[in-house]
């Protein structure tokens, strides 16, 4: 019996050994092609600066995309043995165009691969990007973008789309019928008019619903309330507000001119000191942007388009989310973990 | 403690510690493999750009063949007469080759289409979980047949369980290892390296235990005889194939433990991707990194308690028995369950961790005692039918767990969609859809314990009965052995 498992475990040995070749050989076969990754001979790491130039330092949704841009590179960092991504915040404190356009001049010289930049005034910038680019730098806008200029790629909404989804939201407010008006915010900006165009366009689909005005103020709170508070004394019968943005609800006036949820209001952006609004019923849907993608997604975008060397789309949209008393919890927790600080802790238990 | 006879293992029915380990090493492979194409598949949609549905599909169908083939490898195996026995032939030859298919498998040439990917992936596969099945049947039922003692066999799956873990501690690493760059240019390269890499330790270490361990019964039976011709004897095979199923599906011992282990682990497998959905979108407010970290937190807690339960149910079992261990540790995991309720805080994000070693202990012994009252039900069968098929048996109830499990991936994203849940929100979903959320994860597996623990509760066959069957058996084999050495001389 002894002799006979001896036998066996030696042809046992002999074709473990045959078939261990076959693999090994299987193995190199199949991998010899392809080993040129580890065969350059350097453990050097690229380094890739990212140039970030958003609106305004002062703004929480750039501190935001900050906060998504750096965690985007020390995720990348990590992900690739032979990447470093270093995101070089330069933005201004205070809105300027000008501003910005320096400081995209001022990169060419200082080594960055590439410029992410949320675009203050579209003319001032076209110029500027396009001498970066020819400078060999690649420049990608994200929010408010530079269509004419040679940058490769834009990141943000899509107005007009934007528009149509807040009408909707109001139209289901106001079960279909009646009175709304637009307020409008800066008559030259373009992006504003197109969800002003997307809100028209969607309302005309409601045929119970009658636009009484489109109104146009500068972009304050102040001038803002005093608009809506002519609009509603004049027309005591509205049912609903569109807003293309919520200048109307950076302070505490709005609570002196309306009464909760006797006009049904949808607003653009939902930050943490519109909050109160949605807990109060004065605002009842808000369409927040998830600025920290603003970084996160323009960061992966740089990397795949200039280490990865992969196709990216030209337009790449950004999805807004509606935000009510249902979901008020939720956005809040997503707020603090996007990098905004001082949300009441009772929209995070909710 | 209940006044009833203690049993200790007598040293002949010891499983020597050597045929233990090289058992266990079987546990690894079999679990290696059987997690390996989920873990990879990514590569397929990510590295190849085949659509997440075809994907989908590519994992389903194997599933479909698996309920045909698992069966007939049993009743094959069961049937098999020969001088190595009849699982070991089986082991040692499916090692080998699912090794290599499963090498083969993942050469994919680039440059072709979507459909060339599917098709090639698809044969791939269905040849690959046929060799899966030729290793992974006989091999379950070895463990059920390695000892006839009751506590002997709880310890031998305990270190089957135990060993098994390391498997599925490896696989979560499988897709940073494909994506490393210092070592392959793209996934698709990390796959065809790492199925290599597989193969080779499927095919080294899965023909241990053929190697190592010693089965009971080679020769004991009587060997059936067939001297028809090839189509008759197909028939009277199939007949008996069939005959075999459905004895063995009828037997309500073995349907208690199928039910059990259905509801217990497909209500966990069901619900898992809703735990990391909770924890990234609620607790950790969208915070995927944030969210990741605390998943990893809560698998090592999970896989060291796993570990650390096993030992200690294999343990408690020998002194009060499967049954009341069983249901022991699946309460504990109801509560671990109902305690995922208040270790939810969005405030307190690290307490979800807590839970873990709860769940763990009823995870832990699952399969601990299943194997082991399994094989207690094979001795039952013996004693009513004449015939041992621990395969038929194992292969039905891994067929049950592998159909669950596929059952489970499937329905988890229709629950998750029924809960109102919304990709695009990411952390900011409606309170609604997180407390829908919350509700299924926590309502599904504490259900799933309760009716395990129902299921259990009425398994008949005790430590004391089971040493019955032992020893009614054993009079009647050697009965049969002396009839056997008479006969020459009469």
């Amino acid at each position: 019996m002894k002799k006979r498992f001896f036998i066996k475990t030696k042809t046992i040995k002999q074709i473990l050994a045959l078939f261990s070749i076959a693999l090994l050989v299987l193995t190199f076969a199949c991998n010899n092609s392809d080993n040129d990754v580890e065969g350059d001979g350097t453990n050097d790491k690229v380094t890739i600066v990212i140039t970030m130039i958003a609106k305004s330092s002062a703004n929480p949704v750039f501190i935001s995309a900050k906060t998504g841009a750096i965690k985007t590179a020390e995720a990348l960092s990590e992900k690739y043995s032979k990447l470093k991504v270093v995101i070089d915040w330069r933005t201004p404190e205070n809105e300027s165009a000008s501003e910005q356009a320096l400081i995209i001049r001022d990169v060419v010289k200082n080594g960055s691969k590439a410029i992410i930049v949320s675009c203050s005034d579209e003319d001032t910038l076209t110029q500027a990007i396009n001498y970066a680019v020819e400078n060999g730098i690649a420049v990608m806008t994200f929010d408010s973008d530079a269509p004419n200029s040679k940058r490769f790629a834009f990141y943000g909404p899509d107005d007009l789309e934007m528009g149509k989804r807040l009408m909707n939201e109001l139209a289901g407010l106001i079960d279909g019928k009646g009175k709304i008006a637009i307020l409008g915010g800066n008559k030259t900006a373009n992006n504003l008019q197109e969800r002003v165009k997307g809100i028209s366009q969607t309302a005309a689909e409601y045929p119970d619903i009658k636009i009484i005005g489109t109104y146009y103020h500068p972009e304050t709170e102040a001038n803002a309330i005093a608009v809506m508070n002519e609009v509603i004394k004049s027309n005591p019968d509205i049912k609903g507000l569109a807003m293309v943005g919520s200048w109307a609800l950076f302070g505490e006036k709005l609570k002196s001119i309306i009464e909760p949820g006797k006009i049904k209001i949808v607003a653009v952006d939902a930050l943490p000191v519109q909050l109160e609004y949605i807990e109060k019923n004065y605002v009842q849907v808000l369409l927040g942007q998830p600025t920290f993608t603003w970084g996160e997604i323009s960061v992966q975008t740089v990397i795949d388009k200039i280490y990865l060397n992969k196709k990216v789309k030209e337009i790449i949209r950004l999805n807004t989310i509606p935000v009510s008393i249902e979901n008020l919890g939720g956005w809040s927790r997503q707020l603090r973990a996007w990098g905004y600080k001082d949300i009441p802790e009772k929209y995070l238990i909710m | 403690m209940s006044g009833k006879e203690q049993h200790k293992t007598a040293p002949k029915d010891r499983i020597p510690n050597g045929q233990k380990f090289a058992y266990g090493l079987g546990s690894i492979v079999n679990n290696l493999l059987g997690g390996a194409i989920g873990y990879m598949s990514i590569v397929l949609n990510v590295g190849l750009g085949i659509n997440p549905a075809l994907v989908g599909t590519l994992q389903a169908i194997p599933r479909l063949t698996d309920a045909l083939t698992d069966p007939v490898m049993g009743y094959i195996s069961d049937n098999t007469r020969s001088r190595y026995g009849r699982r070991r032939p089986y082991i040692f030859v499916g090692a080998i080759f699912v090794g290599l298919v499963f090498a083969l498998m993942w050469q994919l040439p680039e440059g072709y289409s979507e459909m060339f990917y599917f098709w090639f992936f698809l044969i791939g596969s269905i040849i690959f979980y046929l060799f899966y099945t030729m290793f992974a049947t006989p091999w379950v039922a070895l463990g059920y047949e390695l000892t006839s003692d009751y506590h002997e066999r709880t310890r031998l799956m305990g270190v089957m369980n135990f060993m098994g873990q390391f498997a599925w501690i490896t696989l979560p690493w499988f897709y940073a290892f494909m994506e490393n760059d210092r070592f392959f240019s793209d996934s698709v390269q990390g796959a065809r390296t790492l199925a290599i890499i597989i193969g080779v330790f499927v095919a080294l270490v899965g023909i241990m235990p053929a190697i190592f361990t010693k089965e009971r019964f080679v020769g004991q039976d009587k060997e059936v005889k067939i001297k028809n011709k090839f189509v008759e004897g197909l028939k009277k095979n199939i007949a008996l194939f069939f005959k075999g199923l459905l004895i063995t599906i009828k037997r309500v011992e073995f349907l208690k433990l199928c039910a059990g282990t259905f509801f217990l682990f497909n209500g966990i497998m069901l619900v898992g991707a809703f735990s990391s959905y909770i924890t990234i979108f609620y607790v950790c407010g969208g915070d995927k990194s944030m969210g990741a970290n605390y998943m990893g937190l809560f698998g090592t807690v999970t896989t060291i308690s796993t570990l650390a339960a096993i030992a200690g149910v294999t343990w408690i079992s020998s002194k009060i028995g499967k049954r009341k261990t069983f249901i022991i540790a699946t309460s504990i995991m109801f509560f671990g369950s109902l305690l995922k309720w208040f270790c939810y805080n969005p405030m307190v994000p690290w307490i979800v961790v807590i839970p873990a070693p709860f769940i763990a202990v009823g995870m832990g012994a699952l399969f601990t005692l299943m194997g082991s009252m399994i094989a207690d039900v094979c001795d039952l069968d013996e004693l009513e039918t004449g015939e041992r098929r621990e395969g038929m048996f194992g292969s039905i109830y891994w067929w049950m767990v592998k159909l669950g499990m596929a059952i489970a991936f499937g329905l988890s994203g229709f629950l998750l969609n029924g809960t109102g849940f919304v990709v695009d929100f990411g952390g900011a979903q409606t309170s609604s859809t997180f407390l829908w959320m919350r509700i299924v994860d926590v309502g599904i597996p504490a259900f799933g314990a309760l009716v395990a623990i129902f299921s259990v509760a009425s398994f008949k066959i005790t430590e004391e009965r089971s040493y019955e069957i032992r020893s009614e058996l054993e009079k009647r084999r050697n009965k049969s052995i002396k009839v056997e050495k008479i006969a020459p001389n009469s």
